[in-house]
């Protein structure tokens, strides 16, 4: 076991997970560089999206692949939408401590509402799992290189909404000073919403590609909560690309600990990370200082 | 008759846990949500000890030492945060304790848990049946109340206020806003281990399941019930909050049911908290001098 493949497998298994979570981070940093909160709620979306997929494809449905992923990201995006229509637009202004209750009050509520309808039990679409490809001793499945495809290709159209859109430019500048951005005349409600859908996409997609990898549970969502924060955290709050390379950090540092301690504490990793980055100082991989 | 002293041991166990709660989240607004992780750590240390056959008074003070040195270690990296951030570390940190009991099988026997905590004894004197078991309770709650009361009411609570309500200007006047939300986080700490102390000789079994996000839920949201930065708050909290959690095990629902009245009673409990948030923040009973209370 002790060779090099053995190691580069870790690597790439590292790359794998750390492209998931780059996925939740950015999403999480968008919402906290446009409203300025940490949405608690967000590794529910994460959840909740891996489990739409699994209500598709599940009877009495039955849809297929092509069909169920659409369905189950629109509906990701809707319960996001909805998420700061009924909560968090209603205490835009209240403060800090109301704020932070309500969004953990919301997590909780949608989490146990998934163990209603599908139990605690841990759960996978059932895809048969195929060969992988070996190459330099790696072993990568069409599953996990899809991930991989499907993470970049998610990254590329964030960076391109982002800085070469005008809703990216909207909110950016949103992000930057909200009342300024009002006066230049920008819809302030329109790129909220927008923020918001794309968040929630962001996390659908993630979750989506997680429960791919692994499996689904309805705790999946405060642990990879942590994690995107962990990341976001690496990468200093707010931005986008430091988010990115924060989950790329994350990942492979959880795989590469793996090693060495027991798997039962893979988890504590990031917030082992997180400590030391905090205790060590704030605005680590980008200058943009997070306190 | 049981069920009446049940009730009422539960209630003052949760009445320390949130009177804890209220002086870190309702007097020094620290977003805390993670404090199961030190209801957890009073409770197992105590329990361990107990069954080493260590002596009850022995084992409550290192319960509630350990929890508060324990909250000294995670305040340490996690105080220099913000509100969110600071919420987000507490729930890690909570997290990291749960897996800690669950893994480290050696010490905690994992996820099978800890069976026949003996029930307490103090001086030759017998806390084994509910009468005098809920007397020890009681005792330890009004000996609570009247500590975090005394504290919050003296210029020590004043200082906590300020700082919640404006960090830099407690600053300017010379307070130091980390060394006091230390204080109270130690103080919420201890207290909360003396809570879990209290469950694990009450309950006499104990296991990682029972110390998850759902305690800590339940115990925001008897503390933002109740009213948040009162004194009284947590203890009418607690008592409507637990009084309806435990009256719905008694009502001998069919037992095919329990799968989904666990989930369904966590769901409401959720969505409690998010409708309070919204139309009632202040909870029930309503913080002095705060007429124009979470508007800034």
């Amino acid at each position: 076991m002790d060779s090099l493949p053995y190691y580069l497998q870790t690597v790439v298994n590292g790359i794998l997970a750390g492209c998931i979570y780059a996925l939740f981070a950015m999403g999480l940093t968008l919402i906290y560089g446009v409203l300025n909160f940490v949405n608690f709620a967000h590794g529910e979306l994460i959840m909740w999206g891996a489990y739409f997929l699994y209500l598709a494809m599940a009877e009495p449905f039955a849809l297929p692949l092509y069909a169920a992923v659409p369905l189950a990201l629109g509906m990701t995006a809707l319960l996001g939408a909805a998420m700061d229509f009924a909560l968090f637009k209603p205490l835009r202004k209240a403060n800090r401590l109301t704020l932070l209750i309500a969004a953990i009050g919301l997590s909780f509520f949608l989490r146990n509402a998934a163990q209603l309808f599908w139990g605690a039990q841990v759960r996978t679409y059932g895809f048969e799992i195929r060969q992988g490809y070996r190459w330099l001793g790696v072993s990568l499945t069409p599953q996990q290189l899809a991930i991989i495809a499907i993470s970049l290709i998610c990254i590329c159209g964030v960076y391109l909404l982002f800085f070469k859109s005008r809703m990216g430019k909207s909110m950016r500048a949103l992000a930057d000073n909200l009342d300024l951005a009002r006066i230049s005349g920008i819809h302030t409600g329109k790129v909220i919403l927008s923020a918001w859908i794309i968040s929630s996409l962001l996390a659908g997609v993630g979750g989506i590609l997680m429960a791919l990898d692994t499996n689904l549970n309805p705790e999946m969502g405060v642990v990879n909560l942590i994690k995107a924060f962990a990341a976001t955290l690496i990468g200093g709050v707010g931005n986008l690309w430091g988010a990115l390379i924060g989950g790329l950090i994350i990942g492979l540092a959880e795989n590469i600990a793996v090693l060495f301690i027991s798997p039962g504490y893979k988890d504590a990793v990031a917030f082992v990370i997180m400590v030391i980055i905090l205790l060590a100082r704030p605005y680590v991989v980008t200058d943009k200082r997070t306190d | 008759m049981d069920l009446v002293l049940h009730l009422a041991i539960v209630v003052a166990i949760y009445s320390i846990f949130a009177l804890s709660l209220n002086i870190e989240v309702g007097y020094t607004g620290l977003f805390n949500f993670g404090h199961v992780a030190f209801f957890a750590i009073g409770a197992y240390v105590s329990a361990l000890l107990s069954l080493q056959d260590a002596t009850f008074s022995l084992a409550l003070i290192a319960g509630i030492a350990c929890a508060g040195v324990g909250g000294l270690l995670i305040g340490l990296p996690a105080l220099k945060l913000q509100g969110d951030y600071f919420g987000i570390a507490t729930l890690g940190f909570a997290e990291i304790v749960r897996m800690l009991l669950q893994n480290q099988v050696a010490w905690t026997k994992g996820p099978m848990g800890l069976p026949g905590i003996p029930r307490p004894e103090i001086f030759s004197w017998h806390f084994d049946t509910l009468p005098a078991y809920l007397l020890l309770t009681l005792g330890a709650a009004v000996l609570t109340f009247l500590v975090i009361g005394f504290l919050t009411l003296s210029p020590f609570g004043r200082v906590l206020k300020a700082i919640r309500d404006d960090e830099t200007a407690a600053a300017v006047l010379g307070k130091n806003p980390f060394a006091y939300k230390m204080e109270a986080f130690v103080i919420g700490s201890a207290f909360a281990g003396l809570a879990g102390v209290l469950w694990a000789h009450f309950i006499t079994f104990i296991s990682p399941g029972d110390f998850t996000l759902t305690e800590t839920i339940l115990v925001l949201l008897i503390v933002v019930l109740g009213g948040k930065g009162t004194l009284w708050g947590p203890v009418v909290g607690a008592a409507v909050l637990i009084f309806f959690q435990e009256s719905v095990r008694f009502l001998r629902l069919p037992p095919e049911w329990s799968g989904i009245l666990g989930p369904l009673q966590q769901m409401i409990f959720g969505l409690l908290l998010v409708i309070l948030m919204i139309f009632r923040p202040e909870g029930l009973i309503r913080e002095k001098g705060k007429e124009t209370i979470d508007r800034d």
